[in-house]
C-alpha cells in the first residue's frame, strides 16, 4: 500500500504532458532536421532516373532500394519530407493566422456579420476534409501553393471556432470593459488583451492541425491530388510505390512509415501540450 | 467654474420597439475640486448616468435629449474616435470590483503604464517611471517591486488602488467613481475614500461619487443628488439634504438609516418597490410609495422646483407653489 502510494506520488511529480512534448518534439527535430539538411544528407539526387539501376534491393548504396526509373528512395523520402512538411507547415500558418484574426474580429464585434460567417464556417466544417480538399484542389488546379492553399481552406474552421469563442468569453471580462473605459481602441484590446489570452490554446490546435495537415496533403497525393510529378511528397511516394506493390513492397512501405513518425510526433507533441494546459488534467 | 456639467439628459432605451426613458431629465454639475455623490438604490439609474457621460451605452440605449459638457465642451454627441481620446485621459473611471477590473495575465505595472503610452505617448521607459511614481502615489509600498506582480498577487484593497492609479494615470479633469468601495472591507474602505479625497484635491479633479451608502456621502461628499427610477429628485449640500430633506423619497431614504442614539429593535424601511422601467408610472416615478400622493402626481411629471437657497432643488409636487392648493381643490 505504502510501496504502490510512493509509485504513485513519483508519477504524478512529472508534470502531465512533459514526456510526450519531449519525445514528440525530439521526433521532430530529428524529422525535421532531416528534411531540412535533404540536400546535405541524401546520398543521392532524388529525380536522378537510372534504366541500369531499376528496382535495386536494399544495399549500401542505396539504402531503401530504387524504384521503377532506378531513383534512390532513401533520398526521395527526404526530399518528400521536405515538402509535405513546407506544405503542412505553410498550410497551417496560413489558416492560424486567417482564422483567428477573422474568428476574435467576428466574435468581438458580433452582430449580423458574425453569424453570417459563423453559419458559413459551421458548412465548411460539416463537409468531411477530403472532400471538401477535393473539391478544392480540383477548382484551383494543381500545384503545391494551390495544394497549400486548399489544405488551408479546411483548416480554416478549426482556428476560427477557436478565436472565435475565445473572443466572446473573454470580451464579457470586466477588464475588457476597463480597457474600454481607459479609452483603448478596439485594436488595442483585442491586440494586446485579447489575442494573448487566446493564444495558448491557438497554438495546441495548430499542432494538432499539423499532423492532419499532413495526413490530408498525403491523401490528396496518394489519390493523384498531390503535388505534380516528378516532384517528391510522402503521399506521391506511396502512390508511385503502390503500382509495384507485390513484387516491390518497401516502395510504398517506407513513405508510409515516414508518415507515421511524423503523425507520431506532431500528436505527441499537440495533445502534450493540451494537457499540460489542460487544468483539469494537471495533478 | 464646473468641470462636468450635465443638462436636461434623457436616456432611452429600446425594448422591442418600445422607447422608455431610463433616465428622465437629469441637471446636474460638478465643480472643480469638488464630490458630487449620486445617491439611489439599485437600478435609479446611477450607472446609466455614468455611462452616458462616458459613452459607452449598451447598444439598446441612446441619450435622446439634452446635453453633457466637459470642460464647457459639448462630448454626448461626440465620435467614438474623440471619446476614446476623453475617456482614460480627461476622465477616469473607479469601479465596484477591483478582483476583476484588471486584466490577470499582464502585471500591474504593465497595466498602469499603458494609458501613459497611449494617451501620452510616453515611451516605454518614461512610461514605467510615471507607473512607479504613481504606484507610490496611490500608497502602493515598494512601488518598483510591485510592479512587476501580477494582479492575483494583490489584495483586493490594494488591486482598487491600482484601479484608481490607473483612473488618474493622465491627469483626468472628472473621475467617475461606481461604488468604488462596495467590494471592499470596512477599513479598507475607509482609506480607498480618503485617498481619493487627497488625489482629488491634488489634482484639482471633479468627483461623481456613485454609492447607496449614505455614511459614505455624510463623511466624503461636498454636494449630493438623489435619484429614484431614473428621476434625479432632489439635490443639495450634504449638510443641507440631511438637514432638510424635501422630496418624500429622500426623507423616507434617511429615515431607513439605522441609528446608533435610537431604538434599534425595529428598522425603518420604505413599503413598495421600484417599479420596473417597462410599467414606470406616467407621472412621478415615486407615486406608489409616496405618503403624500396628489392627484396630478399621478398624471403630470413633476417639475424640478428649486428652493431658498440656488443650492438646493427637488423635484416634487409638494414644492411647487400652488401645487398643493391645485390638487386638493
Amino acid at each position: 500500500m505504502s510501496e504502490a502510494l510512493k509509485i504513485d506520488r513519483r508519477v504524478r511529480r512529472l508534470p502531465p504532458g512533459r514526456v510526450a512534448i519531449i519525445a514528440g518534439a525530439a521526433i521532430m527535430a530529428i524529422v525535421a532536421a532531416a528534411a531540412i539538411l535533404a540536400p546535405l544528407v541524401a546520398p543521392h539526387d532524388p529525380y536522378a532516373q537510372s534504366m541500369l539501376a531499376r528496382f535495386r534491393p536494399m544495399s549500401a548504396e542505396y539504402w531503401l532500394g530504387t524504384d521503377q526509373f532506378g531513383r534512390d528512395t532513401f533520398s526521395r523520402i527526404l526530399y518528400g519530407l521536405q515538402i509535405t512538411l513546407w506544405t503542412a507547415f505553410a498550410s497551417t500558418a496560413l489558416a492560424m493566422l486567417c482564422g483567428t484574426s477573422i474568428g476574435i474580429l467576428s466574435g468581438y464585434y458580433g452582430g449580423r456579420v458574425d453569424r453570417w460567417l459563423s453559419a458559413a464556417n459551421d458548412l465548411l466544417m460539416s463537409f468531411p476534409q477530403m472532400v471538401a480538399g477535393i473539391i478544392i484542389v480540383a477548382l484551383l488546379g494543381p500545384g503545391i501553393t494551390n495544394l497549400i492553399i486548399a489544405i488551408a481552406i479546411t483548416a480554416f474552421p478549426a482556428f476560427y471556432r477557436m478565436a472565435r469563442s475565445a473572443a466572446l468569453a473573454l470580451r464579457e471580462r470586466d477588464y475588457i470593459d476597463a480597457c474600454r473605459v481607459l479609452g483603448y481602441s478596439d485594436m488595442r484590446i483585442i491586440s494586446r488583451h485579447l489575442l494573448p489570452e487566446t493564444l495558448d490554446d491557438i497554438i495546441i490546435v495548430a499542432t494538432l492541425w499539423l499532423a492532419t495537415a499532413v495526413r490530408t496533403e498525403s491523401s490528396l497525393a496518394f489519390i493523384g491530388l498531390g503535388a505534380p510529378p516528378p516532384a517528391a511528397t510522402l503521399g506521391g511516394l506511396v502512390r508511385e510505390g503502390f503500382d509495384n506493390l507485390l513484387d516491390y513492397p518497401g516502395l510504398a512501405i517506407w513513405p508510409s512509415l515516414a508518415i507515421l513518425v511524423v503523425m507520431i510526433g506532431l500528436n505527441l507533441m499537440g495533445d502534450g501540450l493540451r494537457d499540460a494546459n489542460d487544468p483539469r488534467v494537471s495533478a | 467654474m464646473s468641470v462636468l456639467n450635465v443638462n436636461n439628459l434623457r436616456t432611452s432605451l429600446v425594448i422591442g420597439g418600445v422607447e422608455y426613458h431610463a433616465l428622465r431629465e437629469i441637471s446636474l454639475s460638478v465643480a472643480e475640486g469638488e464630490t458630487l455623490a449620486v445617491v439611489g438604490e439599485s437600478g435609479c439609474g446611477k450607472s446609466m448616468l455614468a455611462m452616458s457621460v462616458m459613452g459607452l451605452l449598451p447598444s439598446v440605449a441612446a441619450i435622446t435629449m439634452g446635453h453633457v459638457t466637459l470642460d464647457a465642451v459639448q462630448i454626448e454627441a461626440a465620435s467614438e474616435s474623440v471619446m476614446e481620446h476623453i475617456r482614460g485621459a480627461r476622465i477616469g473611471m473607479v469601479f465596484q470590483e477591483p478582483m476583476t477590473a484588471l486584466n490577470p495575465v499582464l502585471t500591474v505595472g504593465e497595466q498602469i503604464a499603458e494609458p501613459l503610452r497611449d494617451h501620452l505617448g510616453l515611451s516605454k521607459r518614461e512610461a514605467r517611471k510615471a507607473a512607479v511614481a504613481l504606484m507610490e502615489k496611490v500608497r502602493i509600498p515598494a512601488a518598483a517591486t510591485r510592479y512587476n506582480s501580477y494582479p492575483h498577487e494583490f489584495s483586493g484593497g490594494m488591486r482598487q488602488r491600482v484601479v484608481i492609479a490607473l483612473a488618474i494615470a493622465c491627469r483626468p479633469r472628472l473621475l467617475i467613481a461606481d461604488e468604488p468601495t462596495t467590494a471592499l472591507d470596512v477599513t479598507v474602505q475607509r482609506q480607498i475614500l480618503d485617498l481619493l479625497d487627497v488625489l482629488r484635491t491634488e489634482g484639482k479633479m471633479g468627483m461623481l461619487l456613485i454609492t447607496h451608502n449614505l455614511g459614505i456621502v455624510a463623511g466624503h461628499a461636498d454636494r449630493v443628488a438623489v435619484m429614484y427610477g431614473g428621476d434625479l429628485v432632489e439635490s443639495a449640500t450634504v449638510k443641507e439634504l440631511f438637514r432638510n430633506p424635501a422630496h418624500p423619497y429622500s426623507r423616507a431614504l434617511l429615515a431607513s438609516l439605522p441609528r446608533v442614539d435610537r431604538d434599534l429593535s425595529e428598522l425603518a424601511s420604505i413599503p413598495g418597490r421600484v417599479p420596473a422601467l417597462i410599467n414606470m408610472p406616467e407621472g412621478c416615478r415615486f407615486i406608489d410609495r409616496c405618503p403624500h400622493a396628489m392627484q396630478r402626481c399621478h398624471t403630470m411629471p413633476p417639475p424640478v422646483a428649486v428652493g431658498d437657497s440656488q443650492a438646493h432643488s427637488v423635484r416634487c409636487w409638494l414644492h411647487v407653489q400652488g401645487g398643493e392648493d391645485a390638487a386638493e381643490g
